[in-house]
């Protein structure tokens, strides 16, 4: 059976006991789906034909050689660096990262994009300071930073 | 929403632009260029609705108030554990955690509390079906078991290098 079907049966499965439990907030929980979609799907679009431009564009071969196990530790930080800066929506990460491990693309460097792509953004740092002050921000990017770089070797040692 | 829509907008006439500057410039790789975004958007779409009613559902019936309630009252290294693991299940932006996160701060949660949170938050929860079918399940579980230890070494390493400075700014 296609997966895709099986999550559709647990959410409408969920629904419909929402449904019973509240009507009212249901009716919200859709709202939310809604407008999450609306923001998502849109970006997905974009991203998807991205993937279609990578994939007939640039070989198999050229994003091994940048993006593959040969690229090494300063392939991580500049995957690193890229997830910093990329305004990526967290759930456009997925099929952009899977899309470039398909084509050549290793593991930790996949894993250093997605984890600091959803953790450090220079679009939420002015937020997080205004919240928590520059001192916790620079603590917790900086920390975060170099965590995610031994995490991606570990992950790539873990995975393989 | 005015907002959303209009975000909405500029993305569809990016994605107008890249499909008529590729039928204009590269006429021969278009329908190559097309089927792939086409097959990638026709193998997600069953996964993208469920995690779409997913947000939809957590959003409503795991309010931001109950979480904080939840982190707030357990003392000490339970507290912890949970600021390492629950955030691992809920969705939403830094945008949304980082205010709910001030208030918690403001009722007394430690730094600690704070950084695991924000690190265990990246599990994504409410996505793991797309990031399973975009890069496996072997991927996923193991990114997320990755998480836990990797959110209490944050909060405790964290907790440390703020508390030797605070103190250094108060001996100063």
């Amino acid at each position: 059976m296609d997966v895709g079907n099986i999550y559709l049966i647990i959410a409408a499965g969920l629904l419909v006991f929402s449904v019973f439990k509240s009507k009212e907030k249901t009716k919200k929980a859709l709202i939310v789906a809604g407008k999450s979609a609306l923001t998502v799907v849109p970006v997905l679009v974009v991203v998807f034909l991205l993937m279609g431009l990578i994939s007939a564009f640039l070989s198999k071969e050229l994003i091994g050689q940048v993006l593959g196990d040969k690229s090494g530790l300063p392939g991580i930080l500049i995957s690193e660096v890229l997830g910093s800066i990329a305004l990526i929506v967290p759930a456009a990460v997925f099929p952009f990262t899977g899309m470039l491990h398909e084509k050549g693309a290793s593991y930790p460097i996949i894993f250093a994009f997605i984890m600091t792509a959803i953790l450090i953004g220079i679009s939420t740092i002015p937020a997080e300071i205004k919240f928590f002050g520059a001192r916790f921000t620079i603590v917790r990017n900086v920390l975060t930073f170099v965590f995610i770089f031994a995490l991606s070797i570990l992950f790539g040692m873990l995975i393989a | 929403m005015k907002k959303i829509l209009k975000e909405a907008v500029i993305y569809l006439v990016i994605a107008a632009v890249i499909v008529l500057a590729v039928a204009l410039f590269i006429p021969a790789k278009t329908e190559n260029v097309l089927s792939v975004a086409w097959n990638a958007l026709l193998g997600a779409i069953k996964i993208m609705v469920s995690v779409f009613i997913f947000i939809g559902l957590l959003q409503v019936w795991v309010s931001t108030e109950k979480l904080s309630a939840l982190l707030g009252k357990e003392a000490g290294w339970k507290r912890f554990v949970l600021s390492s693991m629950i955030p691992i299940f809920i969705g939403g932006s830094l945008f949304t955690i980082f205010p709910m996160l001030k208030t918690l701060k403001d009722k007394g949660a430690s730094y600690a509390a704070l950084f695991a949170f924000i690190t265990a938050w990246s599990g994504k929860g409410p996505l793991i079906p797309l990031e399973i079918h975009f890069l496996g399940l072997k991927f996923s579980i193991l990114r997320i078991l990755l998480i836990v230890p990797f959110a209490v070494i944050m909060g405790l390493l964290g907790e440390f290098i703020m508390e030797v400075l605070d103190k250094r700014d108060a001996s100063a």
